[in-house]
């Protein structure tokens, strides 16, 4: 934790973009979460934190029902991103994740061409009038994600071919293609190596120009890095949540201080 | 001496063997087994494998080479002139054996050893050996007679000679791994190597046995051949074989049967790649885990009932159906026997094979494709469409084309289904038949062996293989070359 770069801690807009109250998961008889309530702002990077099996993946994936696809899992509580509520019945899961993008622990492109895996989500959603728009549409996602540059003369070879940094930037080219509101990220360079995560890293930054991102990960530092805000869960239970820089120096909870000061997990 | 002796005296030799290795391996130690190199029981196996690899490999090779032998034997002990008239000296020789063997075990051994026969000429005892159960070729004559007394001695003489030495090798194997179980001899390696050649004999065995049946099939292919032209066996459009007594010459064009077959197995894939892909995208993606412990098994029995049972329910429901509702009141035929009956019917037996590998292979698609495509907020029928079939496509054709291998080779079906007349048509509803059902045609019934009308059956086989061969092929090929896309 040498790099302790509490780069712009302040947080820029106030507007609230998802307000969990009182959530509770249950996988089978497990009760995964408990009595979850948070605030998580509108363009800017929160990170969720704590040790494995706190609960901090399957709180992310409450977000944007991805749960609903595991059908032991169940979900209580109140959910709202911008005001409305995410698991009222009216809401369709489908557009729900097209609205909140997701980027998974290992890099996961499609067995289809750069473009194509790029082009996946405008094509699903009709987002495209035609195939100069589609054109332009992948394009912009791949500038956003930093990859345009490398891959902007083989857009037809495999996405699978790439190496596994460019893979997850391709994976969140993917997600930012659909043009999402809110987008969470599980993990997203536990399987890359330092320069890839830094590359990863920068793009996290760039992103909160534009969408409220959240990240869960392992590494304290990583969190430090690039949240403005941080969640701390234990056990099921969302322990701390505040300003990153406060949550790294000057936790209020024990088990918090524990945590971070290398004491357990 | 007896086979059955040798091997039960090898078993016993084996096990003692595999007792008294181990136990002098144990006392080379002093009975503590923790210095032994090896657990004791590799030292019995030691034992037993010195005792018994090289005897059977002895075995085997003496009962592989005595019939040459003792055929060599007869045939320079008959000089031509006994040869009867007219006979061949092949049919003589196996002659020779037969009585040979007709006296040795046959009702007559008995009063034979006793000497009863000493006076009896060689017609009676002839007649004694037919009434005895041996077939013969020509009656019994002096010299035959006498080849086969020879023939008899020589052959017991060796068998003696064949367990003496067998025997003889099993202790001796048995005792020069007893006498090396000591310490630090590596049993342990010795029965891995053993093992090893145990693996490496029974793949050789699957291949030879392949490489034995191509052979057989390409010489007596290359013998049709050179009875009937080539180029009228592949281009000629009749089938029509004109057996003895008939006369005439026949007409063996394959393009019918071969039409038939493509027909009939058309028709079956395209009921079986639709159902079956089907079946198995909602089995593994939509299915609750308790139907799909109930439905998965329930679709697997169609794989398990004989194609026979196919082929009765083809005579008896699907052929007569059509007919009555399709066939007959669009004016398209008569007949029960059909091309649509018998590619239905086979159609539904493919279903399992389809289905069920096809299962396997999607579910092989890792969860994280699904969880990419869902998360960009794609529907669970466009996940399957876009990201899930396409990536488990080099296994569905895989699938695909193994059913087509199986549709190919089918026999039961078509012959109660389709019929056995052949046919160049494209009425689906008209009676057609298959390669596999001609060369059965053909092989059966009472037939000179040396005609092309028989040997024809071996060209059409040779002919279904390379095309079933060149399917296998091509799926492997096309499985390989995709396999490892997502990883």
């Amino acid at each position: 934790m040498n790099d302790m770069r509490h780069v712009e801690r302040t947080v820029r807009v106030d507007t609230t973009k998802i307000t969990a109250r009182d959530v509770q998961v249950f996988y089978g008889d497990t009760h995964a979460i408990r009595n979850v309530s948070v605030d998580i702002p509108d363009k800017t990077v929160t990170a969720f934190i704590g040790p494995s099996g706190c609960g901090k993946s399957t709180f992310l994936r409450c977000l944007n029902r991805m749960n609903d696809t595991i059908s032991v899992a169940r979900v209580e509580g109140r959910i709202e991103i911008d005001g409305e509520d995410i698991y009222d019945r009216r809401v369709d899961p489908v557009q729900l994740r097209a609205k909140v993008g997701m980027v998974f622990q290992k890099p996961n492109p499609f067995p289809k061409s750069i473009y194509d895996n790029v082009a996946y989500g405008p094509r699903i959603h009709g987002l495209a009038r035609d195939r100069a728009d589609l054109d332009g549409i992948v394009e912009k996602a791949l500038r956003r994600a930093a990859l345009w540059a490398e891959v902007k003369d083989r857009l037809s070879a495999a996405g699978t071919g790439l190496s596994g940094g460019q893979q997850q930037r391709l994976c969140i080219a993917r997600a930012v293609a659909t043009s999402p509101e809110v987008l969470l990220m599980d993990e997203p360079c536990s399987a890359l190596d330092p320069i890839a995560t830094d590359q990863v890293e920068n793009l996290i930054h760039e992103l909160r120009e534009n969408y409220s991102v959240v990240i869960v990960t392992h590494s304290m530092s990583q969190a430090s890095r690039v949240s403005q805000k941080t969640a701390y869960f234990h056990l099921g239970e969302l322990v701390e949540y505040g300003e990153t820089g406060q949550i790294f120096t000057n936790p209020q909870d024990e088990r918090t201080e524990n945590y971070i000061t290398g004491r357990i997990g | 001496m007896q086979v059955s002796f040798i091997l039960l005296s090898l078993a016993a030799i084996g096990a003692l063997a595999f007792v008294t290795a181990r136990h002098r391996a144990i006392a080379s130690v002093g009975g503590d087994a923790r210095r032994l190199h090896s657990l004791p029981i590799y030292y019995g196996l030691n034992g037993s494998i010195m005792a018994l690899v090289p005897a059977l490999a002895l075995l085997v090779a003496w009962m592989l080479v005595q019939p040459l032998f003792l055929d060599g034997a007869i045939r320079s002990d008959l000089s031509d002139s006994v040869l009867p008239e007219g006979s061949a000296m092949g049919l003589v020789v196996s002659d020779v054996r037969r009585v040979a063997e007709g006296l040795e075990s046959g009702p007559l051994a008995q009063s034979f050893i006793a000497g009863d026969f000493a006076d009896a000429t060689p017609e009676e005892v002839g007649r004694m050996l037919v009434r005895g159960g041996t077939a013969l070729g020509a009656p019994l004559t002096r010299p035959v007679l006498d080849a086969a007394m020879e023939y008899r001695t020589t052959s017991r003489t060796l068998r003696w000679i064949m367990g003496i030495a067998v025997l003889a090798v099993a202790v001796i194997g048995a005792a020069v791994a007893i006498h090396r179980s000591e310490g630090s001899y590596r049993a342990r390696n010795v029965v891995e190597t053993g093992m090893l050649g145990l693996l490496m004999v029974s793949a050789s065995i699957a291949i030879l046995t392949t490489l034995g049946i191509v052979m057989s099939m390409l010489f007596e292919t290359a013998n049709f051949f050179s009875q009937y032209p080539f180029t009228r066996f592949f281009f000629n459009t009749t089938w029509q074989p004109s057996f003895s007594g008939r006369g005439g010459a026949s007409e063996l064009g394959i393009l019918p049967l071969l039409w038939g077959t493509l027909y009939i197995s058309l028709i079956a894939l395209i009921v079986a790649v639709p159902i079956g892909l089907f079946s198995a995208i909602y089995l593994s993606e939509y299915a609750g885990r308790a139907f799909r412990s109930v439905a998965k098994p329930t679709i697997e029995i169609l794989a398990g009932i004989p194609t026979i049972v196919y082929g009765l329910f083809a005579l008896i429901t699907v052929g007569p159906l059509l007919r009555d509702a399709i066939a007959s009141p669009l004016g398209l035929g008569n007949s029960a026997s059909s091309v649509m009956t018998a590619g239905l019917v086979m159609g539904i037996m493919l279903i399992p094979f389809v289905s069920s590998l096809s299962d396997d292979i999607i579910n092989a698609v890792p969860q994280a494709m699904r969880d990419g495509s869902l998360g960009l907020g794609a529907t669970k029928s466009e996940t399957i469409r876009m990201v899930i079939v396409p990536a488990a496509l080099p296994g569905i054709v895989g699938a695909v084309l193994l059913a087509a291998s199986r549709a190919i080779g089918e026999t039961m079906i078509v012959v109660l289904g389709a019929g056995a007349a052949a046919r160049l048509d494209l009425n689906p509803f008209e009676a057609m038949t298959t390669v596999t059902v001609k060369i059965v045609s053909q092989l059966t019934g009472d037939t000179d062996f040396n005609s092309p009308e028989t040997l024809v059956a071996f060209a059409l086989g040779l002919t279904l293989f390379v095309i079933t061969l060149g399917l296998n092929v091509l799926a492997l090929f096309i499985v390989r070359k995709y396999r490892e896309q997502y990883e």
